[in-house]
């Protein structure tokens, strides 16, 4: 696989994201294809994204973290999103996104509780 | 379909790679900063450019935002425009295009124009099959 696009974090069973660059659409994408494998190869329950960097969060964005929370749930795995910012929270609200499939929270220590307890 | 001069305009984007969506998002975001529009609407700001950008470029290939500072009203509030002009394959049915949840794009949620539409104060559209696309939008600074 080629270079990592986010450089990620296993802890416990978890796979943490923490992203911190500029989501453009090829590297949202290219995440995507890196969480996918790492899902795979790391024998992860769980993965938390850490959005408490991004500052723009767009449709496209939304539909393909929600696209690749799917993802991961037919390969088992649940996706929690961490650290949205309130006016992050407030224009995907606002335009009526929903993200499908991933389970929210407000941390990342609220993120593992989540995880913790479910299974 | 709408003539522009560029020149009346503080920036302006060619949109013709993915890469330039990220781009003219910051571009807008910096721009809003700049006019102090609070952070909440900074965001929406950056993310509605970010959607008209996306759609340049998924729907036309290639096309231009212009963004300028103005006084709108009789109050004279300071307010952003921003214009999004190509000349791809026009909207069939507008109406529907901005209603939410329509899409012809395949890995799309289909709220670009409906969002846009939530997130500024004001919004026009004019398309015409074969001709293209122009989408003004506008947003008021808000005292605060």
């Amino acid at each position: 696989m080629k270079s990592k696009v986010v450089p990620t974090i296993k802890l416990y069973d978890y796979l943490l994201v923490p992203i911190q660059i500029e989501l453009d659409d090829n590297t949202v994408e290219r995440l995507q294809m890196q969480i996918l494998h790492e899902i795979h190869e790391n024998d992860v329950r769980g993965i938390i994204i850490d959005v408490s960097m991004v500052d723009v969060i767009d449709s496209y964005i939304s539909f393909v973290l929600s696209e690749t929370a799917g993802m991961a749930k037919a390969m088992g795995c649940h996706t929690v999103l961490c650290g949205i910012q309130p006016q992050v929270a407030l224009t995907l609200a606002q335009m009526g996104i929903r993200l499908k499939d991933i389970i929210t929270a407000r941390s990342l220590e609220d993120a593992i509780d989540i995880l913790d307890e479910l299974d | 379909m709408i003539e522009v001069n560029p020149q009346d305009y503080d920036i302006v984007l060619k949109i013709k790679d993915e890469s330039d969506i990220a781009v003219s998002r910051q571009m807008a975001k910096n721009f809003a900063q700049k006019m102090n529009f609070s952070l909440a609407d900074v965001t929406k700001i950056a993310t509605a450019v970010s959607e008209l950008a996306r759609n340049i470029y998924r729907y036309a290939k290639e096309g231009y935002i212009y963004i300028r500072k103005k006084e709108a009203g009789p109050e004279k509030a300071t307010t952003i425009e921003i214009l999004a002009c190509d000349r791809g394959p026009g909207i069939e049915n507008v109406e529907l295009a901005v209603s939410g949840g329509y899409t012809t794009s395949e890995r799309s949620l289909g709220l670009g124009l409906a969002g846009i539409r939530r997130l500024m104060d004001s919004f026009h559209i004019e398309s015409e099959v074969g001709k293209g696309t122009a989408v003004i939008v506008e947003k008021r600074r808000r005292a605060f």
